[in-house]
């Protein structure tokens, strides 16, 4: 764990010393030899392809990234390969929205009507329907996002551990309001509904990456790191 | 974010390898006995798999607890229609975070959970549906999956027993309603996440309208224990009723909080105070939810019961998916309701009036309550919706925000009345 990580994967301070959760094994002793990458499974995952690798992985890349550019094309190059191999996947092109959704998301970083335009012409649906289904999930953003999406989860564990406190954390130290991007792009935060890290309370998830035991007093530390 | 915690009264059979990073690898999980449950089950016939199961009382981890080895048996004979196996790994549930934690430490646990579930039920195809949100453990497991396909393991002809069975990842959208079964279903084929009317049971018409079985995580690398080791071996752990073990997450109010396996049946006071540590700083226990937000809330002073299906429901509440959380006395009991209702809220995918209206409804009382403006009459009426969203819907997504909102009012009713009467002490709790 390198000790710019800061405290981000600290508990809460509310919480005596000797009786917080550690976050990182490698601090609590028991397990002293665990690394952040070891947690996050870096090493062993490696480089994710372009085209999406294995066909049945292949609708699996990271929905929000960082560098991302809403005019790219979406299906040239290793992303035709990849709705080719998403496709084959499924019995019928209609299973493959989700994925090739996502996908959209990926490059361009928000979901257009015209992106959804064209992701409906490419799996031969209609505009209304790939809108309908888009509309229903929370994590297709619908106009643009900063750099990084912050979401902090303040559902009950992580609320009972001070998730609010964490939340306005963020917003003070962003300066912005919740939903709402910096002017310089680099930043949008939200409340989001249950993360599944709730033993590891606050859990915030940046753009695809879990940030947990996160304190109002690591934000900072998170926002340069993030930079 | 690891594995911190470890009590020596946990009996170890999914949580072994949690913090271990090299029993995520192929070579490390062969070496650890890995897919030797897999060559078992391909040598014994589909229907014995499904019995050993069955004999081992196993029963589904993802909050209904209804028995994995009945529901394979209501696949139907095999004919030329493909069957599938779906795994949920939906985990969403506030207060759940045991299936993040099996897939990121031992993903080739829960391929070898599908394909064994697979050949039970003779499917072709086992798609994982996991929740986007848990991307990193979303790519461990793709890694695996990579892994297992190029070991011969899936795909075509797997390890010379003839048997093809592929699998899919499939990444979920942010839908809290995508862990009902016949919603996640729905998900899978590109649709708005909406659950569908029951019958059809997925046996019947599940995945494309096909013989579907719909299998947790958790329940899934069980059986392949089971498979490995036999029914008689799991029941050794449990009640007569709630055989095996299970993990437990616990999070809240307490000085240890993450994942614990226990046999089932384990004292849930001794749970709290003892696997946990008790709350921080020893304050009382002032409640306790103990099976995911969706079940009805226990004081500190019903505790002593055991952690298995049969007493939960006993004591008027639900094991569901082991999902401990816990509030000290410090908790502002009122809030913690409003914000799970406002998840409700959130969530409901709008198909039925009752929980699409009725959710949001009874949000907004109870933030009025929570802001000091709240009448004593709003409890009938929070009462009077909640039996509304009792049993009339699709899926029991209703049910579930009704549950936080009635056994609160039941057991705590003082503290809505606290802040009816504006005590600062407690509206100034920030949690």
């Amino acid at each position: 764990m390198s000790a710019a990580y800061g405290g981000a994967d600290s508990p809460p301070s509310s919480w005596p010393q000797a009786l917080q959760n550690p976050g990182f094994a490698g601090d609590t002793g028991e397990f002293p030899t665990l690394t952040e990458a070891d947690v996050r499974g870096t090493a062993y995952v490696g480089e994710r392809p372009r085209d999406g690798g294995h066909p049945g992985v292949a609708g699996t890349l990271a929905y929000q990234v960082a560098e991302k550019n809403p005019e790219a094309p979406l299906f040239e190059g290793p992303y035709a390969e990849r709705v080719v191999k998403i496709l084959e996947r499924y019995p019928d092109s209609q299973a493959a929205l989700l994925p090739v959704l996502h996908m959209a998301h990926e490059i361009r970083g928000h979901l257009s009507p015209g992106t959804m335009d064209e992701v409906a012409e490419r799996l031969g649906l209609s505009p209304a329907y790939v809108r309908g289904v888009a509309t229903f999930y929370s994590m297709y953003n619908l106009g643009p996002v900063g750099k990084y999406l912050i979401q902090v989860c303040t559902n009950i564990s992580c609320n009972l551990c001070g998730g609010d406190a964490v939340l306005q954390a963020f917003l003070d130290a962003t300066g912005t309001g919740m939903g709402e991007t910096t002017p310089d792009g680099l930043y949008t935060v939200m409340e989001v509904e249950c993360l599944g890290a709730c033993g590891f309370p606050t859990a915030v998830q940046i753009n695809e990456r879990y940030f947990e035991n996160v304190r109002p007093e690591d934000v900072p530390a998170i926002l340069a790191r993030l930079r | 974010m690891a594995y911190p915690y470890r009590h020596p009264s946990e009996v170890l059979v999914l949580a072994k390898y949690f913090g271990d990073p090299e029993a995520r690898t192929l070579r490390g999980w062969e070496e650890r006995g890995g897919y030797q449950a897999l060559r078992k089950a391909l040598g014994m016939a589909p229907a014995d798999v499904v019995n050993e199961v069955k004999a081992s009382g196993l029963r589904g981890r993802g909050g209904a607890g209804f028995p994995t080895g009945v529901k394979w048996s209501f696949m139907p004979p095999k004919g030329d229609k493909p069957h599938f196996l779906v795994c949920n790994a939906d985990e969403s549930e506030p207060g759940t975070f045991k299936d993040r934690e099996l897939i990121r430490w031992t993903p080739h646990a829960l391929l070898e959970g599908c394909l064994i579930g697979a050949y039970a039920i003779r499917a072709e195809h086992a798609y994982i549906y996991i929740r986007g949100e848990f991307f990193e453990a979303a790519q461990i497991l793709a890694k695996a999956i990579e892994e297992a396909y190029a070991a011969g393991y899936a795909g075509q002809n797997i390890l010379g027993s003839g048997v093809d069975i592929d699998i899919t990842l499939h990444l979920g959208a942010g839908a809290y309603i995508c862990g009902e079964e016949t919603g996640l279903l729905n998900s899978l084929e590109g649709r708005r996440g909406e659950p569908r009317v029951k019958p059809p049971f997925p046996a019947i018409a599940g995945a494309f309208r096909l013989p579907t079985a719909v299998n947790n995580v958790e329940s899934l690398i069980a059986a392949a224990h089971i498979v490995q080791n036999g029914a008689e071996w799991y029941r050794q752990w449990g009640t007569e009723k709630s055989t095996g073990t299970k993990l437990f997450c616990v999070s809240g109010h307490v000085k240890r909080p993450g994942n614990y396996e226990l046999p089932l049946g384990f004292n849930f006071r001794e749970f709290i105070y003892d696997v946990c540590g008790g709350t921080p700083g020893g304050r009382p226990v002032k409640a306790v939810i103990p099976g995911g937000s969706s079940v009805p809330i226990l004081t500190g002073d019903e505790l002593d019961i055991g952690m298995d299906y049969e007493a939960m429901a006993a004591a008027g509440t639900m094991l569901g998916c082991g999902s401990v959380i816990v509030m000290d006395d410090t908790t502002n009991l009122v809030k913690q309701v409003r914000r799970m209702v406002d998840f409700y809220a959130h969530e409901s995918c709008g198909q039925c009036t009752p929980c699409r209206e009725g959710t949001a409804w009874a949000a907004r009382i109870l933030r009025r309550i929570e802001n000091g403006r709240g009448l004593e009459e709003d409890l009938q009426t929070l009462l009077e919706i909640s039996d509304n969203m009792s049993g009339k819907t699709i899926c029991v997504l209703s049910d579930a925000a009704a549950a936080p909102i009635t056994s609160s009012i039941q057991k705590f009713r003082d503290d809505y009345l606290a802040l009816m009467r504006r005590e600062p002490a407690l509206a100034a709790r920030s949690a």
